[in-house]
């Protein structure tokens, strides 16, 4: 790997490493993938061992999951967790619904592409994904931080005024902080 | 099958105080169709004289056809196991009903609700303007007229279909030289 002309630098390569084996997860659910957490945390699944496990706080957390269906009203509260979280940060996207809406694509108040308002990662289809597909979602995950690909947050940033217009077009009353990163 | 004797009673009871249609339309079930008017005189008796303690639910249905909303007030009698359904019909063209928050406090649950889903507005109802939507600005979204998958189409991205998606069936029996068997023609896509 190191005589590659593209490879990291030993730091990086330290730095991803450690990353992609503490990944925090942002306790918050949305839909109804939030059911599929409890067994991949707990003893049958067991997803600490893989490095990965809860956090209170979008402060403390890397991962966002969005699992499942987004209302627009919900969609508000998403961005502000994600605009709360340190970087670097990571969105797994659950299920059909936050692909292209899924069954809930001719509803009123259910946003469709999830990833026009804000960058995903990983999505992993399915309606709702099992827990095994959960983990291979978040192995996924583990091995585009390891490339050093994952860096939505710097990329959120980059064209913030994109997904700002995006986010402004469904939330019609913005009252939200601005935040300086 | 019981002779229903509780439940016409029920119904002769309050034929006797308003002038009203209604039926009994299943075992424990009275069913009365009312004015707009009649509606909170109804409940008050029924929850004060004949024990309907319990407001079930309100139901609202929208008959766009006869230009009308109809509201259901389903309540229900815990000592007989009855249950009372009254009927009313309001026009469509700025729909107004009775707020009966005062008879019973729940409700104001379920008419902050209609007001919000029907546009039904309710004078004299206390609670806050918005109650499961945000920014609400269209047609109330529950009235048959609101179109959701156009305001979807016009207001969310949408990914677009595969186009190479086809019949299932035609593609597996042109490849393998097989006829489309007769009971499975008529879940075929191209006819």
């Amino acid at each position: 790997m190191m005589n590659n002309k593209n490879s990291q630098t030993v730091a990086e390569y330290i730095k991803n490493w450690s990353r992609k084996n503490s990944l925090f997860v942002m306790a918050y659910g949305t839909g109804c993938g939030a059911i599929e957490i409890p067994p991949t945390m707990t003893s049958r699944y067991d997803a600490e061992r893989l490095g990965i496990s809860g956090a209170a706080t979008p402060r403390q957390a890397d991962v966002l999951l969005i699992t499942g269906y987004l209302a627009t009203k919900t969609l508000k509260r998403v961005i502000r967790v994600y605009e709360q979280m340190q970087d670097p940060k990571y969105v797994i996207a659950f299920g059909s619904c936050t692909i292209n809406g899924g069954m809930y694509y001719d509803s009123y108040n259910t946003i469709n592409i999830l990833e026009k308002y804000i960058p995903v990662d990983v999505f992993i289809n399915g309606c709702m994904p099992r827990p095994e597909a959960v983990i291979a979602g978040f192995q996924k995950l583990q091995e585009k931080i390891a490339r050093g690909d994952a860096d939505n947050g710097t990329r959120y940033k980059e064209n913030l005024e994109w997904y700002r217009s995006n986010q402004k077009k469904v939330i019609k009353n913005w009252r939200m902080p601005d935040y300086n990163w | 099958m019981s002779d229903l004797i509780k439940e016409n009673e029920i119904l002769e009871q309050i034929k006797a105080a308003f002038q009203v249609e209604g039926k009994v339309s299943s075992e424990r079930r009275t069913e009365v169709f009312a004015d707009k008017t009649q509606v909170s005189s109804i409940l008050l008796l029924a929850k004060n004289q004949y024990g309907f303690k319990h407001l079930n639910h309100i139901a609202c249905i929208d008959w766009i056809e006869e230009n009308k909303f109809e509201l259901v007030y389903i309540l229900y009698n815990h000592k007989t196991g009855l249950t009372l359904l009254v009927h009313t019909k309001i026009d469509r063209e700025n729909p107004e009903m009775e707020n009966i928050d005062t008879i019973w406090d729940q409700a104001n649950t379920y008419e902050r609700e209609m007001r919000e889903m029907y546009g039904i507005e309710f004078p004299g109802l206390v609670g806050a303007k918005e109650f499961i939507l945000e920014d609400w600005e269209d047609t109330p979204p529950m009235r048959r007229d609101f179109d959701t998958l156009n305001y979807a189409t016009n207001t969310y991205f949408h990914q677009a279909g595969r186009e190479d998606a086809q019949d299932v069936r035609t593609t597996i029996s042109t490849r393998s030289g097989e006829e489309i068997p007769d009971f499975a023609k008529k879940y075929s896509r191209d006819k």
